[in-house]
């Protein structure tokens, strides 16, 4: 209950440090989420349309790197960035865009992952019927995304939702520094180590409420343009 | 003209067709019959292009249209899912009173039985033109009176084209009454090949044989 009450104090009036937080953690797991569904929507149809020499390998190695342990994620970005890594001189380390960087490496296979094996079950018979009533490629691609949209757009929700979640990889590369890298989650962790139990919950709190209105902003925008 | 020289199809070890040679003549209506896996889909899926053939070679018209055996209702209604293959609002009409749909036509064509995808996926196929057109078991979800329905459609569209039918089905009533010609699948090889009134009424057609063993009066 005092979790409550204070996760109701820091929103009514809303806290300056907090919206700053909100901010960053919304700006992050939008660009996160954004990338890598531009790398990996298409990527995960191409793979799961196409049958190819090696598809198996691939599909394992997608799904080997969709269990891929957040830090792991993060240490490799890490030591890409650091001031004598290969891109040492980017000079990005502790930004909010190489946090982006690492979620793209975590969130990209679970993108494709999900397509392509959406594609492969789910589309298999509107393909069949497209092709059987002689569409051009196009069109019938275009017909697997409509009839699939909110298979994809679960997709997506699956992507918003490990970014923001997600703890590992952004503390190590983003380093929880105040008013520039810190997130929710990062937060939480910080205020969990100080012993400030219910400050930390308080967050949590905070942060799943805005999950919560992420998604049914979402689903709301796409239930207006579904069917019909 | 359709022509068939030694086609194979397998997967992995397991040959699934095998036609040394065969040939559908232009404006002709053939039915193919054959037990559950006997290859009639494998068969229409190769002439459709849908899938790869192991061996062989395989030439076809230009311009094919084929209904798959699992017919898929896309997003909206009726109409909708007509249109969407290029014809008018009211050629969508025609064709769906045509073959009994007209009263469900604001329906979500998701929310249609079987018998009524069946017929409609039909009508999606039948407002496009075409040289060749593959149908794979048409009536097999339908009614009786649906069936009758799909059979004047289909006769009535080749009257119209001059097109060449290939159509699989268990249904020796389509057979009889749109075919001339049936030719009859056995574990992926050609075991009968006629017209079809002659199959159906020789003694020792394994497929003739088949409709009659279940009945008992
Ligand atoms: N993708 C596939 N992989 C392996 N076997 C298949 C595949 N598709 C079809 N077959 C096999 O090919 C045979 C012929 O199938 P099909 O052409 O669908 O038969 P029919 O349409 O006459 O019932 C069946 O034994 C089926 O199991
Ligand atoms: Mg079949």
């Amino acid at each position: 209950m005092e979790s409550f009450r204070q996760a109701f104090e820091l929103l009514f009036p809303p806290d300056k440090e907090l919206l700053q937080i909100i901010g960053v953690t919304l700006k992050m797991s939008f660009f996160s989420t954004l990338i890598s569904c531009l790398i990996g929507l298409p990527l995960g149809s191409l793979i799961g349309s196409q049958s190819f020499r090696g598809k198996s390998f691939i599909k394992k190695l997608i799904h080997t790197l969709m269990g891929l342990p957040p830090v792991v994620a993060g240490l490799v970005v890490y030591s890409l960035f650091t001031h004598y890594g290969p891109l040492g001189r980017l000079n990005m380390l502790f930004t909010v865009r190489v946090m982006v960087v690492a979620q793209v490496m975590l969130i990209t296979p679970v993108v494709i992952g999900l397509t392509s094996s959406f594609i492969e079950s789910a589309s298999k018979p509107v393909i069949e019927t497209a092709r059987g009533l002689g569409f051009s490629g196009l069109k019938t691609a275009r017909l697997c995304i409509g009839e699939g949209r909110s298979s994809l757009f679960s997709v997506v929700l699956n992507a918003f939702g490990r970014s923001i979640a997600e703890v590992g990889a952004v503390s190590i590369v983003g380093g929880n520094i105040q008013w520039k890298t810190r997130v929710m989650t990062t937060a939480i962790m910080l205020e969990t180590n100080k012993g400030k139990f219910s400050f930390a919950i308080a967050l949590g709190i905070i942060l799943l409420l805005i999950a919560f209105i992420v998604n049914a902003l979402a689903s709301f925008t796409v239930r207006e343009n579904a069917d019909g | 003209m359709v022509e068939i020289k030694s086609l194979k199809k397998c997967y992995g070890d397991r040959t699934v067709l095998d036609i040394p040679e065969l040939v559908f003549e232009n404006g002709t209506v053939t039915a193919l019959a054959g037990a559950n896996g006997s290859g009639k889909t494998t068969l229409l899926r190769i002439l459709a292009g849908i899938i790869k053939k192991t061996e062989g070679s395989v030439k076809t018209p230009a311009s094919v249209l084929y209904l798959p055996q699992q017919c898929y209702a896309f997003r909206g209604n009726l109409i909708k899912n007509i249109t969407l293959s290029g014809a008018d609002e009211k050629e969508a009409s025609v064709l769906l009173r045509k073959l009994g749909l007209d009263n469900l036509a604001s329906k979500k064509a998701k929310s249609l039985s079987g018998g009524e995808l069946q017929r409609l996926a039909l009508c999606r196929i039948l407002s496009k033109k075409c040289e060749l057109l593959l149908l794979d078991e048409p009536t097999s979800a339908c009614d009786a009176r649906g069936a009758q329905l799909v059979t004047e459609a289909i006769n009535d569209y080749k009257e119209k084209y001059g097109c060449t039918v290939i159509m699989s089905t268990h249904s020796p009533a389509l057979a009889v009454n749109s075919a001339q010609r049936l030719i009859v699948l056995g574990s992926g090889r050609i075991e009968a090949d006629g017209a079809p009134s002659d199959i159906l009424s020789s003694p020792e057609s394994q497929w003739a044989k088949s409709f009659t063993s279940g009945w008992k009066i």
